[in-house]
């Protein structure tokens, strides 16, 4: 019996059209190799969109995909993920759902303020699977703290869990500042935990718990995803006798080729020499060109760097699309506020760097300013009022603004 | 305002109060001498009884009375008959402004009972350690008392109380509150494993338990606990301070393996890798064998072999994780109930090395204003501050105690027998929180280095019931007496007021 497994798609996440279609088609790539390898069942572990409402091409599209699953037999169990997951609750799932498209696993009751989840049996096979959502700020972290675990511990046959967090145990270094919560929040007695959430690939056996897997987006989500990982992920996983072993498939619809371009110490002359030279001897013909430019030019402004020329040059051999990244490219002429093309919080502490010298009303005017907007961004709780709401908020913030008063 | 006695004789430390016929004055209870211009707040220290009549008359009438004589019955009892109460002036409040006496109250004043207006001045600091409700006597005045955290977590507290005086409880107490009211991260070393609440009511029922309260356990994690595995690659040889005992040459043989072989050094003296230093082949023998009882390793057909929470292969992260977290301001409980006294010490040791170390960096470069302070929660703190485990050699707990505030690190140290601990290092920790001590012994100690002149109070230290304290902070006007609220009590109310979770997200039944 075979499976596949994957995660964090963002369907609809990228601006640029070419990149929004190798995006779709990474999730097509998906749906074609589980048709091809004859899965039984496909889990997606949250984020199959970027939105809590995405656009009616984006639904449609994934609604034909899915179609064509369940025409060839292969029913779609998921959880909504932190991206696809709305405030109150409601997630495109639900609609994907009432279609018959898929099923969300996510399912129980509430039994004395504990939450004693539902397994989704698959009836061809019997596997049995349950899961629970990822939502911003980690508010699932409550969900799992509420668990019946017992009831889900005492469940025969092979059992899987679908979830959509970061665990604190796997967190690669440069994603050390995702929240996260420990791996012993995760139910025990599982064979498989189909995790999601994290951009990064996972397969691990810790103790007392079956094979924890993370398969890395199905489809990179940003620049610095694409330099570092290129190319999407999934799993197809193999139940055989009992025995899990879950396999790698690479989601590689296109070739991508990094360049970077060495600004330091140059002008911006030289740098529009040498860029157009390196450009001459590359081989990018329907490849995926990503260009880095870094370092501080000795004369001349960024805007100097003729990267129209450049990239019309890149075009007329070929490439596919050309993306570029200039967050570490400075002038000594002419300063401006830069950031990365990292995601939000990532600006949000440059833009903070950048700023705070400017104000004086704390001493540590980063640290405040940053608690502000983790306080500013807490959603309402659920079956909380909006007059509790904002009490609660409103004493936080008096909390907060007193602590560094006088530090 | 009921007047409950009067300022009759006695000098700066000694003030006698004769006690009203009927009512009833406390030891401990705090006292108002008052007059137009300003308050004289007294502390009762003991009690006595005073009568018009001469011992002499007293015993003959008391005679007559116990042998059937005659029914003894005195004319005019309550004039001459009464209680004595012995006072100190502790704080002069005028104008809402407190500093400490320096004149006696009026001669003949009256005495009334202390009331929460006269007290407006123990207000909540910005970032505060909430210790309790003040007490006057038994009772307990609705003001709470909060030390200013940066201040008294940096220059330590020393928390010391006879078994089942309510220790662990007021440490619950105060970390609990900390999580709001301050921006201090703590380590808590926890040898009986009652502070997180694995097996009954702890921090971990706090809301913000989840982001706030981190939890490393070496048993079974429980939901939400992290695995505590370090790796041996962590290790260095000062850690090992104050863990085992080793001769000069022990020492040199560890620190040349270090040397050499620098993260892997532990594993070459298991594998009996070669130095470039000759030692004796038996001290070498005595080194490795320590380290193999302390950590839990074997060697097994020339590999090394780790069973305990060294490991070879993972928790190479561990420190460093643990650091971060106490650097964002949490709490990090380390479950030791499982380990040895050494193998806890020497967690505490690493740990504590590296966020020294750290530290010290930031003063360097000038960034230590920015960073929280960092308190270290010591139960049973002779085992690493003890006279005689420091006459065996210094360790990083006492480098702390001695050091730490420069650098913003300080202590929390629990004991029940705080004379055991040297009295410079006593005197360094500015924070005394005395709770029951019977042991004459140990009230003296505490005593002779507190930050106030408490040295009258000895009676009622004695005095001291279950759950009540005097605090002696420099930070805090007087010798404070307070109550500590009953930690499950806060743990109850703050599941009343919880919000329900609906699960969102969940399809319910």
């Amino acid at each position: 019996m075979r499976f596949a497994h994957i995660a964090d798609c963002h369907l609809g996440s990228w601006r640029e059209q070419k990149l929004r279609e190798l995006n779709m088609n990474s999730f097509r790539f998906a749906i074609d190799a589980c048709i091809t390898n004859k899965v039984e069942f496909l889990i997606i572990a949250g984020d199959l969109f970027n939105t809590s409402l995405p656009s009616v091409d984006v639904l449609k599209e994934v609604v034909r995909h899915l179609k064509n699953l369940k025409d060839n037999g292969i029913r779609v169990y998921a959880v909504a993920g932190s991206h696809d997951f709305s405030p109150s609750g409601k997630t495109m799932l639900d609609v994907l759902e009432n279609a018959g498209l898929l099923v969300n696993v996510a399912k129980g009751r509430v039994n004395n303020g504990m939450l004693q989840l539902r397994f989704t049996i698959d009836k061809p096979t019997g596997v049995k699977i349950t899961g629970l959502p990822g939502r911003k700020g980690l508010l699932e972290g409550s969900y799992y703290e509420s668990l019946d675990r017992e009831s889900l511990l005492k469940e025969q046959g092979i059992k899987i869990f679908v979830f959509h967090t970061a665990l604190t145990e796997y967190k690669p270094k440069e994603l050390q500042a995702v929240e996260s919560l420990p791996l012993s929040f995760l139910p025990m007695g599982f064979d498989y935990y189909a995790g999601g959430h994290v951009h990064s690939k996972l397969i691990a056996q810790p103790k007392g718990y079956g094979f924890v897997v993370m398969p890395g987006p199905l489809y990179p989500n940003n620049f610095a995803e694409l330099e570092k990982l290129r190319h999407g992920n999934m799993l197809l996983v193999e139940i055989d006798n009992n025995e899990i072993k879950p396999k790698e498939l690479e989601v590689k619809l296109i070739d991508v080729l990094k360049v970077t371009v060495d600004c330091d110490k140059k002008a911006a002359e030289q740098v529009n020499l040498e860029l157009s030279e390196a450009i001459d001897s590359l081989d990018v013909k329907n490849k995926l060109v990503l260009v880095r430019f870094s370092g501080v030019l000795d004369s001349g402004r960024v805007f100097d760097i003729d990267m129209n020329r450049a990239f019309n040059n890149l075009y007329s051999k070929g490439a596919y699309f050309v993306m570029r990244n200039t967050s570490e490219l400075h002038s000594r002429e002419f300063e401006q506020i830069r950031i990365a093309a990292n995601p939000a919080e990532d600006i949000e502490v440059q833009l903070v760097n950048e700023h705070s010298s400017d104000l004086s009303v704390f001493k540590d005017e980063k640290a405040v300013i940053k608690e502000l907007i983790a306080l500013l961004s807490k959603s309402k709780v659920e079956g909380e009022t909006n007059t509790d709401y904002e009490e609660r908020i409103l004493s936080e913030f008096d909390k907060l603004i007193g602590k560094h008063k006088n530090i | 305002m009921e007047v409950v006695g009067k300022l009759i004789a006695g000098n700066f430390n000694k003030l006698l109060v004769r006690q009203k016929s009927d009512t009833e004055i406390e030891l401990g209870e705090l006292l108002v001498a008052e007059s137009s211009r300003e308050r004289i707040i007294l502390q009762v220290l003991d009690l006595a009884y005073g009568s018009q009549l001469s011992q002499q008359n007293l015993e003959f009438v008391s005679g007559l009375s116990l042998e059937g004589v005659a029914n003894a019955i005195f004319n005019d009892s309550e004039l001459r008959n009464y209680t004595l109460a012995i006072a100190k002036s502790v704080l002069t409040v005028s104008n809402n402004q407190v500093r400490t006496p320096k004149k006696l109250p009026r001669f003949f004043s009256d005495i009334r009972r202390v009331t929460e207006a006269d007290l407006s001045f123990f207000s909540k600091p910005n970032s505060g350690i909430y210790l309790g409700k003040l007490r006057s006597g038994s009772k307990v005045l609705d003001v709470d008392v909060w030390v200013d955290a940066d201040m008294a977590l940096a220059h330590h507290i020393l928390i010391s109380a006879q078994t089942g005086k309510g220790k662990s409880n007021l440490a619950k107490v105060m970390l609990h509150n900390a999580i709001d009211s301050t921006t201090a991260g703590f380590l808590v070393l926890d040898p009986h494993d009652e502070y997180y609440g694995r097996h009954h009511k702890g921090l971990k029922s706090h809301s913000s338990a989840s982001s706030k309260v981190i939890y490393y356990t070496p048993s079974e994690p429980i939901p939400g606990a992290r695995s505590l595995v370090i790796n041996l690659k962590s290790l260095k040889p000062e850690h090992f301070q104050g863990v085992i005992w080793l001769s000069d040459p022990q020492w040199q043989a560890l620190t040349a393996y270090y040397k050499t072989y620098r993260d892997g050094w532990i594993e070459a003296i298991m594998l009996e890798k070669a130095l470039d230093t000759n030692f004796y082949e038996a001290t070498l023998n005595v080194v490795k064998r320590r380290l193999m009882q302390v950590l839990s390793l074997s060697v097994h057909e020339g590999k090394l072999e780790s069973r305990g929470v060294f490991s070879i292969e993972s928790g190479i992260n561990t420190t460093k994780d643990i650091c971060d977290e106490l650097e964002k301001g949490n709490i990090v409980i380390i479950d030791t109930s499982s380990l040895s006294k050494s193998v806890e010490i020497l967690i505490g040791s690493l740990i504590s090395n590296e966020i020294f170390r750290r530290y010290k960096s930031y003063k360097y470069r000038g960034e230590l204003p920015n960073k929280p302070v960092i308190s270290i929660v010591i139960e049973e703190a002779p085992r690493v501050l003890g006279k005689d485990v420091l006459s065996a050699g210094t360790n990083i707990f006492e480098t702390l105690a001695r050091e730490g505030r420069k650098f913003k690190i300080g202590l929390v140290a629990i004991t029940q027998l705080p004379s055991l601990i040297p009295r410079d290092i006593l005197a360094n920790m500015n924070t005394k929180i005395i709770m029951g001590t019977e042991m004459a012994v140990e009230r003296q100690s505490l005593i002779n280095s507190a930050a106030h002149d408490i040295s009258m109070y000895e009676p009622t230290i004695a005095a001291l019931d279950k759950g009540e304290a005097l605090v002696s902070c420099s930070f805090l006007k007087m010798a404070t007496p307070i109550k500590v609220p009953l930690f499950s009590d806060i743990i109850k109310k703050n599941e009343e007021n919880k919000i329900s979770n609906s699960f969102a997200g969940v399809k319910l039944d």
